[in-house]
Formats: structure tokens, C-alpha cells, sequence
């Protein structure tokens, strides 16, 4: 390597200089200089300094210009890579690949007319790559240009019927246009082919609300994420591809994780371990990898590794914790949580974590200093409002939890977690002072009006059961077992019998909660 | 700089331009991290500004780790408090009418914020339920310590500053004025408890028109919120379904400094916000009654914006043409490779931004125009808008990472006329009667921009018009009350109770 690295060095004192050709024949080339790569991860550091070398052996080879502007535009040195990408492109002007990159590095300076350019430069050589006719019509529609958007995008559809990122910059062009009949079509039309891109959902709702359609632009508000509709772009895909490093392989294997391709993932980040194997954030997102995998013995020891080499690393206690729950080791679990817990004292997932690992072990009283302080530090989660009502039935304090239950909900109005507990306290807490069974009911309708859970079927049925309406009960209940079952939670339907035996019994349900009900 | 890529020495303070002392001209106050702030009287003479550090003699003690000030009279004493905003404890001054503060002690007055692991950065006084005493808000960011700082890295592997999403968001706070010097911490009650994210900017105004004041809340990285005022001490997000929280595409930004004003002078009030290098500024019109439009990209603001990273920012009217333009002050937050290649030493700086308003729903970059101020590269963070020489334009205070302080003079708004109102409530709206049948709307606000207090004054330019309007003005109670003829190129006063 180091031979490597000095032969590098040797050559770029060559490239810094503009380079300038004896050749007639050859177009004037721009200056390629190296950026600052003093504080980069060595490996990229090798790997840019060769990359230059070869420039400086193959001054008129556009691949050489080109590969180095693909290392670049992956390292973010974006000044750097545009002389290289413009020489390439001088170099071998038919070859499509470099005006196409050189439109990445324009877009990511967010220079769009330049980014507008490149991209149709790179069209006219290959005028029927969808990708590039799709990031030439995003560039248009950032410029304010939806008329030549429109057309670009269009092209695109007629190419790829079945492209959600064509499909969606249609109906960005037509939204720009406030023509939102024809914006709903092909919002639409997208999600159906890609249901997963749940940014459309926000532009579908605008298109909605353009059109006076309320109804509609609420709910498909309400479906909205984070998840964009990109096209296929293998050129793109070796540019993300390029750098062999840590910071790549895990930014890899994080994308791999979040489109569920877990096999990618572990091979990912395996590969950054082996260039940073002290990397503890690494280790433990591939620890994560496995376990999505279906590895739960390679997580398992991937986390425990971090625990020893980093012990106050608190996001691997907390992964461990969470597997051990997975299999069922709630005491082991409480272990793990508090350490967590005790190298962050300010984790608020964790020490709900805890707090429930210690009201599922018997110690609800345990517990309730922990849910109060989740609550205190992160008030929005209802999780921790709903565990700590539960602890205090576990506790025999049904009041309490009866309060509990209603100050949440009075700060948050929107979160059915917190009436359906509500709803189960009123209709089977074995306190008489605290039942109410109209009100129960009432909350309950309100809660099947919304998406809901084969949970809440049993809450129908608790609360029938408290107004004597067993027969009702009894259906609602064998219903709720019917859907667990269909769910492929056999072993929750089991439980489930025990209350349906109760109803068919004419005796009314007196725990609100069973020991493995989680909030 | 510490070399360690310390989260907290990105993001950067604010100032405060109020007049602390009731002299009539507006005195300076800079929130420093490192160090005490400092307290500038304003001694104008004549239209010659000069300043004198009365930090020691005001009795405002800083902790340090300051990051905004917002100020308001809370007590209705008639002097200008001042709040200002920490990583830690927040601290109240009182001021005592005679030049001096007296620090309200954290636990008494109520409003020290979450104390451990508090981050909070801009401050916004309020009166959310219209009687007639100033509440506050204060916008809290991320919880961050030395002891469980992440190492981030950009894409070569070099460690940087990380970006918001690291972190964990902290809830913001709504403190309700109890009218004898303390307040009450009402977030649960008021329905802010139940979303939050990462606040960088506050600007409150009456969104939707109904006479109540709304919170605009700008996150760094995650949806804004719009809390809309609900005429009963709470407040319901509704920037998702106002159209008020996200870009256009549906994303949501790296927002810092907001500001609110009418800038199509259609009665209601419009926002905009700064954003991350790369994404440029979200421009939020008003279609009335609060529903709004994402129109970064046809206003040409998104754009203009795109090559910067900004914080302080605010709608004025630099020429006094009638039309609100915008500055914004700006430096990014992760290394720029151009200025590392060159060695500097501080690699984030980048230009101020002076874009005018064409008053047909379209902006231009009259920066160029903006004289050597705006040829200086630095790494802005809070700026305060006000008329600090009271020439009847609004000059500029910013507050600068790793620099001096700069103070810029406007010397283009005295061309065209103008009218000064005092207004003596925050949140008073006011129109502007024109000859030719058309209004321009203000409202005295001191919030807005980035972890920084404004001039309260309302300017209204008139361009060249001489005539003197009328006016009208809506106080924060709902009352209505008209002056007829308001004096041009001057202050005039205007009491709630004097008018018609």
C-alpha cells in the first residue's frame, strides 16, 4: 500500500498542473486538482490518489477522467469532480455517461440550469434512458419550467409505463400547473405501481386539495412518508458503489436496510467492519442487519461483541435487550435495558424497554418509576402512558390508572392506544368504583369508526360482556380469535379462548389485561 | 472551534435590538456561547449612532452557552424585558426601568426550560390568550452533551459536524403569564406537548385570521408545525393540513430562521424560512383563512436561495417601495470543500442575501446592489431587524459565528416616505389606508428570524407617496380603532384607547 500511495503522490504533482496537450487532435483539457483528502478515511485517500495517478498516466484516456469523477461525486468532493467529468466528456464526447454524471454534480451543487444542461446533453446521446430522462425533468421543475418538465417526463412514461418516478414527475408538472385533475391521475397512477412511495402521498393530497376534495386530501395526508419514487439507475448505483471504505459500506448498508434488502445489508457492513473493526456504530447496525436477516444467533453475538469492546455503548445493551425479549427472556432482558439505561441515562426507548421488562417479570411497583420518567423525557409517546395504567392494575390501584388514563389522553387527544386502555379499564377492572360500562362502550364505537386491530374486537367483546350483552360478547370474542389465527398468532388466540370460555359462562371479563399485553 | 466537531458550536446565537432604556432609539444585546453577552446602549445624537458596553452596570450576568434573546415587557411596567435562551437553564431579566435588570430567579419565574439537557434556541413572546399580559413560547432543539456526542463523518470518511437527525428532539414550551411576575408551564394542557421536533425558529402571528394569535414553529429536518390558536388556552397542529409544514414534494427541510408578513399585501400574513444548503428557502403564501401554498419555486426564491445555508432572516421593506424584500444571513453547517481546499481555517462562510421583491409574485437577487456589506463572507447565525439610527428604515444587526458582530445601515429606504407607529402590544395588526384604495398590512412583532428580538416598531413604506393615511389598527384583544391622517417620515405613537 504504501508503494501505491508514494507512486500517487509522485503523480499528482503532475495532474495539479493544467493539463495541456501536444496533440492538436485533442480538446483542451481543464486543470484537474485534488481535493483536500488530509482528513479522509485512508482508504479513500488510496483510492482518489491512484485514481489521479492514472490520470497522470493516461492524460488523453476519458475513463481515466471519468472513474476519478465517479470517486469524487461519491466522496462529495463535488469541485473536484466536474473538471474531471467536463474533460471526460471533451474526451469522448458521444459517450453518454459523463454530461450524465456531470448533471449529478450540478444537481447536488443545486446550480439546475447547469444540472438541466448536462442531463440533455447526456439525452441527446442516449435518448432513451428513462433515468436521465427523469432527472432532467426534476431539474426543469426545480427551475420553474413545468412545460418542458412535462414533455421529458412523458418521454419517460411512453419508454417505462410502469415508472413511478416518470408517473410522479407527470404529476409534479401538472401540480405546478394547478391542473390537479390531471396531478391526481398520475399521482395516483404511481402509487398504485409503487405503493411504497409514500412521499407521493403529501403531492397526491395537495392535487386533492387543489381540486376542493377534502375528504380525499385528508386521507392521503394521513398516508404520507418519506419514501420517494427514484428510477432505475445502474450508472448512479456505481457511483454508490465506488468508494471502498467504512463511512461507504455502512451508508450502503443503511440504504439496504431501509429497502428491506437485509442480505445486502449484513454484506455491507461486514465489508466496513473490515476497514474499521473498532467501529462499535457499525458492529451494531450489523447486529441489526442479521437479526432482520433472520440471524438471530449472528445479532446475538455481533451485539454482545459491542457490549465488551464498548460497554458504554448503550444502543447495543438495548438491542440485546430487544432480542432477548423476542425470544422471550424478559429477566435476562431487564439486565440488558438497565445497562442501556445506566450508559445513557437519557434513553427514553430503553427505559420503556426496562420499565416493561420489569412489569412483565412481576415487578410492577419496580416499573413505575421508570414509565414516569419515559414520560417526563418524551411525552409523546403513549407507550409509556398505557404501561404505566397497566402497572398500576397489576398493583390493584385502578383508580389511578382510571386518571392516568384520562390526563392522557386530555394531552394526547390522538392516539387510540390510550382510549382503548381507557375502554378496557371501564369494562373489566375488578374495582366496581371504576367500571363503567356505557362510557366503555361509547369510547369503543368512537375507536371502530378508525383503522383498527383484532385487540379492539376483544374490547368490544370485554365491554358487551360488562353490560351483560354476552351472546354479542361471544361473537365479538370468537371473532377476535378468528382474526388472530388468520394473522398467523395461533398462540394469541389461545389466550384468547380463556375469556371467551368466561362469556360463554355469562361471567364477565375481570382483567383488563392480560401478563403478556404490551401497550 | 474545538477541533472535535462539537454539535453545539454549528448552530450558533442570536441578537436583540430593543430599546431597553425608553430613550426612543433601540440598544443592542449579543447572545454569546462562549463567554458573557453583552448589552450595547445606543447613544444617538443626531442621527449619529454610538454604542457603550453597560453589560457590568445593566446587571444582566450571563451563564454562558447563550443562544437567543427574545424580548417583551411582560409586567406591563412599560420596560422592556428581556429573555434569553441557553444550552442549559434559560434566565429571565426584569427590567427595572432605569437602565438596570434584576435576574428573575429560574425556579420563581417558571421559565428556565426543561433544566438538564435543555437546548433552547429561539424565544417568541405571545399573548395566545388575549388578556392583555405577554406569554411565552420558547422553541427547544436537540438534547445534546459532551459525554454522548456522536462522531460524524461526510461521505470521504472526514469527521463533520452531524446533522440534527443524531439527536433526540426535545418538546418545546408554552408559559402562561400569571400576571404577578411568574409564569406557569401550560405545554401539556395546551395540546403543544403532543408533537414536537427540532426548533430552530418561532414566529407567531394571527395565520388564520380569527383574532388569535398562531405559533409557526421551524424544525431542523423534520415537518414544522403551525400551532393554531383555539380560543381556549389550546392549540391543534394544522401545518400538515395547511399546507404549512413541508416542501412542495412533500419534504420536509432543514428550516432555521423563519419569518412572517404579508408580503403580496392581500391582508394575510405569508412565511418564509430558511433552509440547508441544497434545498433553498420553503416560501409559504397565505390563501386566506391559513391555508397555504408551497411557491419556493415560481417566486424564483427557491433558487435564488439554493447555494446557501441561512438563518436570520425577515421580511422588510428595505426601499420602502410598500413591498416586503428579504435578507437572510447565511453559513453552512458542514465543511465546504471549496474553502477546505483553500485551507481556511473556518470553512462554513458564506454571503448575505438582499432579495427584492417585484410585487408580482416574484423575487430578484438585488444583492449585488446591497453595497461591500453583502460582499463580506462570514458565517451569519441571529440577525435583528430594526431602525437603529430611526431614519425610517430598517437596518440590520447580525450576529456572527467565529466573527464580529455587524451592524448594517440601510441607505436606500429614507428615498421614499414612510410612517413609524409605536404600537404598546405586541401582535397589534395594523392597515395602512392608501390613497389609491389599496392596504398594506404589519404587525408589531419583536419575534421572527433566527434566535433573535426585533425592532417592535411597525415601518410601512409608502414609496413615493406624500399623503398621509389612515390607519387602523386591531390590538391583540380584538378592539378596532382608526387614526385618520398618521403623520409621514416620523413615529407617531398610537395608545389603544386614543383612537376612533
Amino acid at each position: 500500500m504504501s508503494i501505491t500511495v508514494t507512486a500517487a503522490r509522485a503523480a499528482l504533482a503532475a495532474v495539479l498542473v493544467a493539463v495541456t496537450l501536444s496533440c492538436s487532435s485533442t480538446p483542451p483539457l481543464r486543470g484537474v486538482v485534488p481535493p483536500d483528502l488530509s482528513s479522509a478515511e485512508p482508504s479513500v485517500r488510496d483510492q482518489i490518489n491512484a485514481a489521479y495517478a492514472a490520470i497522470a498516466s493516461r492524460k488523453t484516456d476519458a475513463n481515466a477522467y471519468g472513474e476519478t469523477g465517479k470517486l469524487l461525486l461519491a466522496a462529495e468532493f463535488l469541485e473536484a469532480a466536474e473538471p474531471c467529468f467536463l474533460n471526460a466528456e471533451a474526451l469522448a464526447p458521444k459517450e453518454p455517461r459523463w454530461p450524465y454524471y456531470l448533471g449529478h454534480v450540478y444537481k447536488v451543487r443545486a446550480e439546475a440550469d447547469k444540472s438541466a444542461a448536462a442531463f440533455e446533453r447526456a439525452r441527446l446521446l442516449q435518448p432513451d434512458d428513462v433515468a436521465t430522462l427523469v432527472w432532467l425533468g426534476n431539474e426543469y421543475l426545480d427551475a420553474d419550467h413545468p412545460e418542458l418538465a412535462a414533455p421529458v417526463f412523458g418521454r419517460a412514461v411512453s419508454l417505462q409505463p410502469r415508472s413511478a418516478a416518470a408517473m410522479s414527475g407527470l404529476g409534479r408538472a401538472a401540480l405546478a400547473r394547478r391542473e390537479y385533475a390531471e396531478a391526481v391521475r398520475h399521482f395516483e397512477g404511481a402509487l398504485a405501481v409503487s405503493p411504497q412511495a409514500t412521499a407521493l402521498e403529501y403531492q397526491l393530497s395537495l392535487a386533492y386539495r387543489g381540486l376542493g376534495d377534502v375528504a380525499k386530501a385528508d386521507s392521503h395526508l394521513s398516508r404520507r412518508g418519506d419514501k420517494d419514487a427514484v428510477p432505475i439507475d445502474p450508472w448512479m448505483d456505481e457511483v454508490r458503489g465506488a468508494l471502498h471504505s467504512a463511512v461507504a459500506s455502512e451508508n450502503r448498508g443503511l440504504s439496504a436496510l431501509e429497502r428491506g434488502d437485509y442480505r445486502a445489508a449484513v454484506d455491507a457492513l461486514r465489508q466496513g467492519l473490515a476497514y474499521a473493526p473498532d467501529n462499535a456504530a457499525l458492529r451494531h447496525e450489523l447486529g441489526t442487519a442479521l437479526f432482520l436477516s433472520g440471524d438471530a444467533q449472528g445479532a446475538l453475538n455481533e451485539f454482545t461483541e459491542v457490549t465488551r469492546r464498548s460497554p458504554g455503548f448503550a444502543k447495543a445493551h438495548f438491542s440485546l435487550g430487544m432480542l432477548l425479549v423476542s425470544q422471550g427472556r424478559f429477566g435476562d432482558a431487564v439486565d440488558r435495558f438497565a445497562a442501556a439505561v445506566k450508559a445513557e441515562p437519557d434513553y427514553p426507548g430503553a427505559e420503556l424497554q426496562l420499565a416493561e421488562a420489569l412489569r412483565r417479570t412481576g415487578r410492577a411497583a419496580d416499573s413505575l418509576s421508570h414509565y414516569t420518567h419515559v414520560i417526563k423525557s418524551d411525552p409523546r409517546m403513549p407507550e409509556a402512558r398505557v404501561g404505566y395504567a397497566i402497572a398500576l392494575g397489576r398493583l390493584g390501584r385502578y383508580g389511578e390508572a382510571r386518571r392516568t388514563l384520562t390526563d392522557a389522553i386530555r394531552a394526547l387527544p390522538d392516539q387510540p392506544s390510550l382510549s382503548q386502555a381507557l375502554a378496557r379499564l371501564l369494562a373489566a377492572a375488578p374495582d366496581d368504583s371504576v367500571r363503567d360500562g356505557r362510557q366503555a362502550m361509547a369510547i369503543t364505537q368512537a375507536l371502530m369508526k378508525q383503522p383498527h386491530g383484532v385487540d379492539l374486537y376483544e374490547t368490544m367483546a370485554m365491554t358487551l360482556a360488562e353490560l351483560g350483552q354476552y351472546d354479542q360478547a361471544i361473537q365479538w370474542q370468537r371473532g377476535a380469535i378468528d382474526a388472530a389465527m388468520k394473522q398467523g398468532h395461533a398462540d394469541l388466540a389461545g389466550r384468547m379462548a380463556a375469556n371467551l370460555t368466561l362469556y360463554e359462562r355469562r361471567t364477565p371479563c375481570r382483567a383488563p389485561w392480560r401478563d403478556d399485553d404490551a401497550p | 472551534m474545538s477541533g472535535k466537531f462539537h454539535y453545539p458550536e454549528i448552530i450558533g446565537s442570536g441578537a436583540a435590538m430593543f430599546d431597553m432604556d425608553n430613550d426612543g432609539d433601540l440598544d443592542v444585546f449579543l447572545v454569546q456561547y462562549v463567554g458573557e453577552s453583552r448589552l450595547f446602549r445606543n447613544d444617538l445624537s443626531n442621527g449619529k449612532l454610538a454604542f457603550t458596553d453597560v453589560t457590568r452596570q445593566s446587571g444582566i450576568v450571563t451563564h454562558g452557552n447563550g443562544m437567543g434573546a427574545a424580548a417583551g415587557d411582560f409586567d406591563n411596567d412599560g420596560c422592556v424585558d428581556l429573555y434569553l435562551t441557553n444550552r442549559g437553564p434559560n434566565q429571565l431579566f426584569h427590567n427595572n426601568c432605569d437602565g438596570t435588570f434584576t435576574e428573575v430567579p429560574p425556579k420563581r419565574a417558571g421559565v428556565a426550560g426543561a433544566t438538564e439537557g435543555n437546548w433552547s434556541v429561539s424565544g417568541a413572546w405571545v399573548d395566545y390568550d388575549r388578556d392583555g399580559w405577554l406569554d411565552l413560547f420558547v422553541g427547544n432543539y436537540v438534547k445534546w452533551s459532551e459525554a454522548a456526542s456522536e462522531p460524524c463523518h461526510a461521505a470521504s470518511g472526514r469527521p463533520d459536524y452531524c446533522s440534527p437527525n443524531v439527536y433526540q428532539p426535545l418538546p418545546s414550551r408554552l408559559y402562561h403569564n400569571n400576571h404577578d411576575g411568574t409564569f406557569t408551564d401550560v405545554t401539556a394542557n395546551a395540546g403543544l406537548a403532543v408533537e414536537y421536533g427540532p426548533a430552530l425558529g418561532v414566529s407567531t402571528a394571527d395565520f388564520d385570521n380569527d383574532g388569535w394569535m398562531d405559533i409557526y414553529v421551524a424544525n431542523d429536518g423534520q415537518p414544522n408545525q403551525l400551532w393554531r390558536n383555539g380560543h381556549d388556552g389550546t392549540f391543534r397542529n394544522a401545518g400538515l393540513r395547511s399546507g404549512a409544514s413541508l416542501d412542495a414534494s412533500g419534504k420536509a427541510k432543514g428550516s432555521m430562521g423563519v419569518d412572517a408578513g404579508d408580503v403580496d399585501n392581500d391582508g394575510d400574513e405569508d412565511l418564509f424560512m430558511t433552509e440547508l444548503t441544497g434545498e433553498g428557502a420553503n416560501f409559504f403564501v397565505n390563501q386566506g383563512a391559513g391555508a397555504f401554498e408551497e411557491r419556493g419555486v415560481r417566486s424564483g426564491l427557491n433558487s435564488l436561495t439554493t447555494s446557501r445555508t441561512g438563518f436570520g432572516a425577515a421580511w422588510i421593506d428595505v426601499d420602502n417601495d410598500g413591498w416586503l424584500d428579504l435578507l437572510t444571513v447565511n453559513g453552512a453547517v458542514q465543511t465546504m470543500e471549496a474553502l477546505a481546499r483553500a485551507k481556511d481555517p473556518f470553512p462554513f462562510h458564506q454571503r448575505k442575501q438582499l432579495l427584492r421583491n417585484l410585487g408580482n409574485g416574484r423575487f430578484e437577487d438585488a444583492t449585488g446592489r446591497g453595497g461591500l456589506a453583502f460582499e463580506l463572507s462570514a458565517v451569519g447565525r441571529g440577525a435583528a431587524f430594526g431602525d437603529i439610527d430611526n431614519d425610517g428604515d430598517v437596518d440590520v444587526l447580525v450576529n456572527n459565528n467565529n466573527g464580529t458582530a455587524r451592524l448594517l445601515i440601510n441607505n436606500v429606504g429614507t428615498k421614499n416616505h414612510w410612517i413609524g407607529l409605536k404600537l404598546d402590544k405586541l401582535g397589534a395588526r395594523v392597515q395602512v389606508m392608501l390613497d389609491d384604495g389599496t392596504s398594506i398590512w404589519r404587525r408589531a412583532r419583536s419575534d421572527g428570524s433566527y434566535a433573535s428580538a426585533n425592532d417592535p416598531r411597525v415601518l410601512v413604506g409608502l414609496g413615493p407617496s406624500a399623503r398621509a393615511p389612515r390607519v387602523r389598527v386591531i390590538w391583540p384583544d380584538g378592539k378596532t380603532e382608526n387614526w385618520s391622517a398618521v403623520e409621514i417620515d416620523r413615529y407617531t405613537s398610537l395608545t389603544e384607547g386614543t383612537g376612533k
